[in-house]
């Protein structure tokens, strides 16, 4: 890790884990007005104000915290807390606003991969611990979904680790390495742009799953389930799981931008340091908002939702199968640029 | 510091931990903001059932085994052919044995 002294690393870690938990919640938070304004339009509707999360999250603040009498208490009540707290701590490996990640040298993507868990595991977690039938059959869903979604997941990893470790990269699942050999950038014929075409394709149906969205909320399932997982959670706690998903909704388009977008519009414009900045971070904050528009938004409101076992058919043979496709696609553009050189 | 590396990949497991107490410190404090009183031992605190009574929680019981149930419906036809090969009869778990061992031995020699 970067030789930094004990003062640096402390205020790194105090300053920096509240700079991102504020910049995690207000644009988690604003990232999901904007997707229901949009929804909401697509559907004819008016949608409520950008500024309804924030209002629904000092609204769930005022409601009864009610623990229901067949649940665990302390479980119940912490597990919303955790779950939140570890989707923020995925922010610092991940490079955000154009800037490289806050601590780039204590964590890589497996880190991130396996963080990515946590979330999704909090809400098994909380499900079980309601004591409601609801809740458990929708805990028992949303672990088939995160065994099922795992498995492109992991194939798209591989591909672009060993893409970088055929050039030579050192650390390859370094998002400071990723991020500055871009994949469009390491691909030499077209076969590598399907590859990759391919599993970008793959991450942005990936990324609903990991939300619990549409088409793959069948773990929710409010017409199914009232609410399934989340069916007896209420007042601050429910507010815990709402933050948690604005949060991870940022993390995971961060993720996509990290691993195929990491470009910055400053080194185009020759412009000075500080509105270099400011271009670099409102260009992440643009990419974020298209990568949510189509992973999210346009999927949610186009696709109903899927039964669980269509959703682990959909992750185990199509997607697995064309991630597979990519990475020998990947594998093929580097064979063929070697045969010919 | 306290990073571990297996030569591909490095985690510091120290600092994600201060990371998490420090947001902790700030959530816990953020969530005691929020409202902590409910109504116990009234309707408020049954489980949410549809309008249906509530049953004993061993009568709510869900099955582990609906876990798997996506799984199995899903990949019907991939079960049914393992289902046919679990007989129950240890001769035949050996005769597999002995077929994988021996696919292994000639895969092993022929690279």
């Amino acid at each position: 890790m970067d030789v930094l002294t004990f003062s640096e690393l402390f205020i790194r870690i105090v300053v920096g884990t509240l700079l991102i938990a504020a910049f995690g919640i207000l644009f988690g938070l604003f990232y999901k007005g904007i997707d229901r304004k949009i929804s909401a339009h697509m559907q004819g509707r008016i949608g409520p104000p950008l500024r309804q999360p924030f209002r629904d999250v000092v609204k769930l603040f005022e409601k009864e915290n009610i623990v229901p009498d067949h649940a665990i208490p302390w479980l119940f009540n912490l597990i919303p807390l955790i779950g939140l707290i570890v989707t923020l701590s995925i922010l610092v490996y991940l490079p955000l606003g154009g800037f490289p990640p806050l601590f780039s040298s204590a964590g890589d993507l497996i880190v991130v991969l396996y963080l990515l868990i946590l979330p999704s595991l909090a809400l098994v977690i909380g499900g079980f611990s309601s004591g409601s039938p609801y809740a458990i059959v929708g805990a028992q869903r949303e672990m088939a979904t995160m065994i099922a979604y795992e498995f492109p997941l992991a194939i798209l990893i591989i591909t672009i680790a060993w893409n970088l470790l055929q050039k030579g990269v050192p650390s390859v699942f370094s998002f400071t390495a990723i991020a500055s050999q871009p994949v469009w950038n390491q691909v030499t014929g077209p076969l590598g742009f399907i590859g990759f075409g391919i599993l970008l394709v793959v991450l942005l149906l990936v990324t609903p799953a990991e939300l619990s969205k549409i088409p793959f909320d069948s773990p929710e399932a409010e017409t199914e389930l009232a609410g399934g997982l989340l069916v007896e959670y209420s007042g601050r706690n429910l507010a815990m799981y709402y933050l948690t998903d604005g949060v991870k909704t940022v993390v995971m388009a961060s993720i996509v931008v990290a691993l195929f977008f990491p470009y910055n519009l400053s080194p185009y414009l020759s412009l000075g340091t500080y509105p270099a900045m400011v271009i670099d971070v409102l260009f992440y904050l643009f990419k974020v908002f298209i990568i949510i528009l189509f992973s999210v938004t346009l999927i949610r409101v186009a696709i109903a939702r899927l039964k669980i076992d269509q959703i682990v058919y959909t992750y185990w043979i199509p997607l697995t199968l064309a991630s597979l496709v990519g990475l020998i696609l990947v594998m093929w553009d580097h064979t063929i640029v070697q045969w010919l050189g | 510091m306290f990073t571990l590396e297996s030569g591909s990949g490095f985690w510091n497991p120290l600092v994600w931990m201060l990371v998490f107490f420090i947001a902790f410190l700030l959530f816990y404090g953020i969530r005691g903001f929020g409202k902590s009183q409910y109504k116990k031992e009234t309707e408020q605190t049954k489980a949410f059932l549809s309008g249906n009574k509530e049953a004993a929680p061993e009568e709510m019981h869900v099955k582990a085994s609906n876990l798997y149930w996506g799984f199995t419906t899903s990949m019907r036809s991939l079960y049914s052919v393992l289902r046919k090969m679990h007989t129950g009869n240890t001769s035949d778990y050996l005769l597999w044995f002995l077929i994988v061992l021996a696919v292994l031995f000639l895969v092993i020699g022929v690279i």
